[in-house]
């Protein structure tokens, strides 16, 4: 198994590499990336199956882009066929370009969906929750009553369910929906008080929580001033670099804030995800990809991933430094089926 | 006093920025103009998703260390685990267009528990219920804040419901319906923004930097006529039935437990 935090990682690099630009070489080899750790991530449980296969979504995406764009954008100098010019809104060229640009932004929607498939069907819920920060701690609380609860609700509502229907209920309009909605939620509310009673017996907040602080509030006020004021000197007097930087002191000014209580909040964990050598494998290729991907590096040619089909369709140019910092957001591969093979061992 | 300043700030530079941040493609190109044509264009995008969500942390922040209390965080989980029921039910069988019943349960304890609940209650509900349908992706962040926002102004209708007869009347119901009808309709509207000034497409319907303000709104409402109009229609429809059919007891049974949630035990040497 991935450390949650490797897999983080892994979604911020690949979410990084895709937003890049639509270079069609570079976009296929994060894609296949995407597919090889899809293919060794652990198969669909029932809990948390999707409604559509990431493939199928891929296909039925990609398609749809390609077809709208290529209906809808006049543009481009490979005309495939003509519409009759008394269609509203279709009639027009249909130009290979415009096909072949709405295919690339489909592409690019399917990667970031199943990069989040990929990395949710991984990680166990109580590894989605543990990755709710510390300062959030009360909300972490609410999300695991709530995560445990489902269960409990839908075998609740099975019965309420069966004990209407054996008084002969029976649901046929909306309004018959009421005599199990209600008492589901009435008894949701009963519930509740029970467990607020015991989780005010073991110490929790019984009298509430502490109020922040006066410093870290105005700590807050300061960081979101400062991020107004930045954006705002971007966009009214175009000094993007004080206006960054103003932004980023405002940032860190909130993120460090949050770290700050935070630290006042400890956390115990029933068990332990260790953190192992394929873990750091994982988030340096990530690191790798997304310096490459971000930063203006010499030896590396940013430019070829801004590719633009139009007027005339063309070979797009590919970086051979930037492949191969992609391929670093393969190693999920590699720690996958190295764990599986162990598991079989 | 202090405090209370420092948390209205709080309130009001979070909420203003994350509303300006949603908008920013009616008012952007038009400042730029002003200013230094497409200065920061490239950086946008991350600029603006790095604002919208430390926006919702502040705020989120601010409102849990004011609110949260052991029975509110169990009331909570409880409420949010019923909601995140009705959204599987929802994935399980797809009701029509944007139909989905989870606003309603928002709306009702926004309005009835307060804003602050109501916040909490659309953020979470959509945060568990996307662990649990597999609904987490980049556009999640987008959907607490703007599902947070549902519960939030809710209690707003509580000064138009004291005109409209109180508590209990038919007014009420008929208020809260179609408070459900126009989040239906703004809720889509809200989420579209954060995707469409990167989309693609057809010019007429999508952004473009520098078009100006009334340019840009006519390109939006095209696009969201063209796209959302009938699918947030549903939604709307949706919300209004569900709120007349179940609004009117589920609410009597909310106010009788926010009595019990007040309730608190006092010890005696305290008073001493």
């Amino acid at each position: 198994m991935i450390h949650p935090l490797a897999w983080v990682g892994w979604l911020a690099a690949v979410m990084a590499t895709l937003s890049a630009g639509r270079n069609p070489l570079h976009l296929v080899l994060v894609l296949l990336c995407i597919a090889l750790v899809e293919a060794a991530s652990p198969p669909t449980t029932e809990r948390r199956s999707t409604p559509i296969t990431p493939l199928r979504f891929a296909l039925t995406v990609t398609a749809i882009s390609a077809m709208l764009n290529a209906l809808s954008v006049r543009y481009g100098d490979t005309v495939l066929l003509r519409l009759p010019d008394w269609l509203p809104l279709l009639g027009g060229a249909v130009t290979l370009e415009a096909l072949v640009f709405g295919a690339l932004s489909g592409l690019t929607l399917s990667g970031l969906f199943v990069t989040f498939i990929v990395a949710q069907r991984s990680l166990p819920t109580s590894a989605l929750v543990g990755l709710i920060p510390r300062a959030f701690y009360p909300l972490a609380v609410v999300a695991a009553i709530a995560i445990t609860f489902v269960p409990t609700t839908l075998r609740q509502a099975r019965q309420i369910r069966e004990a209407q229907a054996i008084r002969g209920h029976r649901l046929q309009r909306l309004r018959d929906w009421l005599p199990l909605l209600l008492p589901l939620l009435v008894g949701g509310l009963e519930r509740a008080f029970q467990l607020a009673e015991a989780m005010a017996a073991r110490g929790f907040a019984s009298a509430g929580q502490p109020q922040h602080a006066t410093a870290l509030r105005a700590s807050m006020v300061t960081g979101l001033a400062a991020l107004l004021a930045g954006w705002l000197l971007i966009l009214a007097w175009g000094q993007v670099r004080a206006g960054q930087l103003l932004m980023l002191i405002g940032g860190a000014l909130l993120v460090g804030t949050l770290w700050l209580v935070g630290r006042r909040a400890p956390r115990t964990r029933y068990r332990r995800t260790p953190w192992a050598s394929g873990d750091t494998a994982v988030l340096i290729g990530a690191a790798v990809a997304i310096i490459a991907f971000t930063l203006p590096l010499p030896g590396i040619d940013r430019a070829v991933l801004a590719y633009y089909p139009y007027p005339l369709l063309h070979l797009p140019r590919f970086d051979p430094v930037l492949g191969f910092a992609t391929l670093g957001l393969a190693w999920p591969t590699a720690v996958l089926r190295g764990g599986r093979s162990r598991v079989v061992e | 006093m202090i405090q209370r300043i420092l948390s209205g700030a709080i309130y009001a530079l979070s909420t203003a920025i994350g509303i300006a941040a949603f908008l920013a493609p009616f008012f952007a190109p038009i400042v730029q103009q002003s200013a230094q044509p497409q200065a920061g264009a490239a950086t946008a995008p991350l600029l603006l998703t790095a604002l919208v969500g430390l926006c919702f942390l502040a705020l989120l922040f601010e409102i849990q260390g004011s609110e949260l209390s052991a029975k509110s965080v169990a009331l909570l989980g409880i409420l949010v685990a019923i909601n995140s029921v009705l959204r599987f039910a929802e994935v399980a069988i797809p009701g029509p267009g944007g139909f989905s019943p989870i606003f309603m349960l928002i709306i009702l304890t926004g309005y009835v528990f307060g804003g602050q609940f109501g916040f909490l209650m659309g953020t979470m509900t959509l945060l568990v219920s996307g662990v649990i349908t597999g609904g987490v992706g980049p556009w999640l962040p987008y959907q607490m804040f703007a599902a947070g926002w549902v519960g939030l102004s809710a209690p707003l209708l509580r000064p138009l419901i004291r005109v409209l007869g109180g508590e209990g009347r038919r007014g009420e119901l008929l208020a809260l319906a179609l408070f459900g009808a126009l989040w239906g309709f703004a809720y889509g509207a809200i989420m579209n923004l954060w995707f469409w000034p990167f989309a693609a497409g057809p010019a007429q319907q999508y952004w473009t930097p520098g078009t100006g303000l009334a340019e840009t709104l006519r390109r939006y409402l095209a696009f969201y006529v063209l796209t959302s109009l009938v699918w947030d229609a549903l939604g709307a429809a949706g919300n209004v039935v569900l709120i007349l059919a179940f609004g009117a007891p589920i609410v009597r049974a909310l106010r009788r437990f926010r009595d019990r949630l007040g309730f608190v035990y006092q010890p005696e040497w305290s008073e001493q």
